[in-house]
Order: structure tokens, then sequence, then C-alpha cells
């Protein structure tokens, strides 16, 4: 996989949520402006202090597993990808879950 | 310095006291935000250890930087203070952008 391996990683997490969207009927993906009201600020929040960190050396990331794509300043696409896809899937995961309990409360 | 923890633990504060002390959405009497944790948690220790793993991390740090601890497999314990941090805060703002005019109703539309 080489430099698209941490990309793949991500995307896999996708493809594996995806069933909660629709099975589940979490309704993060159909509802996009709510979802954006929810990660914009943890993209700019976690972003900055990823790349302040990167700036500072206090981590990196090895060349080898990223495309080496950065947008400035210094942070690889693949850290942004990140602050939208995990915050995506405890979504839905949380939608998914409350659906589930509601659905189980419904029954008693 | 471990800037690591230190960072994490102020971000999971924050987050916690902008719950706590201004949107109120009241996320944490949810049962179902509790058991997203769980999964979000579980569901870290494959990702993560696969993004933190010795030798051929995606991820390298400054040792300095860290407390040192690494578990489970090579993650740096912190790192769950920090997913803790960004997953609430997450839930959060998904929580108060639903937020209907009626409080009740909050969770439930669209």
């Amino acid at each position: 996989m080489g430099k698209y391996e941490y990309l793949a990683l991500l995307a896999a997490c996708v493809i594996l949520t995806l069933p909660l969207e629709f099975v589940f009927r979490a309704r993060v993906w159909r509802r996009p402006r709510r979802a954006l009201r929810a990660l914009l600020p943890v993209v700019v929040i976690f972003g900055v202090w990823d790349a302040v960190a990167i700036a500072l050396g206090h981590w990196w990331f090895n060349p080898h597993f990223v495309t080496g794509i950065e947008l400035p300043p210094g942070l690889p696409v693949e850290e942004i990808a990140f602050f939208v896809v995990i915050p995506l899937c405890a979504l839905l995961t949380f939608e998914a879950i409350r659906n589930l309990l509601t659905r189980a409360q419904a029954r008693r | 310095m471990p800037a690591y923890p230190i960072g994490s633990a102020v971000a999971a504060v924050v987050v916690v006291c902008l719950e706590l002390l201004w949107l109120r959405t009241g996320i944490f009497r949810q049962p179902a935000y509790w058991l997203s944790m769980v999964v979000v948690f579980a569901f870290m220790i494959p990702v993560d250890g696969w993004m933190s793993k010795v030798p051929n991390p995606i991820v390298v740090y400054d040792p300095d930087v860290l407390s040192g601890v690494r578990f489970p497999i090579d993650i740096p314990l912190e790192e769950f203070v920090y997913a803790f941090a960004m997953v609430t805060l997450a839930i959060l703002l998904w929580e108060r952008a639903g937020r209907g005019s009626h409080p009740a109703a909050a969770g439930r539309r669209t």
C-alpha cells in the first residue's frame, strides 16, 4: 500500500461504517449541513493543534505511508481526512445506537 | 515536557466544561453517548494500533512529549484522552446543531 496506507486505513473506516447510515438509519451523511456544523470546528481546532505540534516536532508522519501532499502549513491531507472521518464514524455510531435504544424502548 | 498528555487533558477538560457550562446538550445523560464512546474506543484499538505499530508506525512521536505509557499495543495511552475530547466535541456540536426550538425534541429532530 505504501504511501496510500494512511488514506486506505481511513477509507476502510468509512466503508465499515456505511451500514450504520442505511441499515441502522443513522442519517448522518444524509444530514450534511448538520454534519458540517459538527465537523468543521473539529477540523479547524484539531487541525491547528496538529499543525503546531508538527511544526514543533512533537510528532510527524512516516513518509513511506503518506502521500506527501500537505495543506499549508505543513499539515498532511491525511490528517485533515482523519479529523473528518473519525468524528463522522463516531456520529454514525452515536445515531445508530440511539436509534437502536429508541426502538428497544418503544417495544416495552 | 509531556506536551501530548497535558494537551489532551486540557482539551478533555475544556470539552467537558463546554458541555456542562455552555452548550448543555445533555449528552452525558444519554446512554447512547456512553455506549458510543465504548464502541469508539474499541475500534480505536485496531485503527490506532495500526497507526502507531512498532516498528514502522504511520505516526512517529518525539518520546519527550509522551507520557511513556503505551497501552494497549503501542498506542500512547494519552491518545484515548485525545480521542475522548475530539469525539465528544463532534457529538456535542452535532447535538447542538440539531436542537430545534423545542428542547424536548433535541436529538430527535433532523
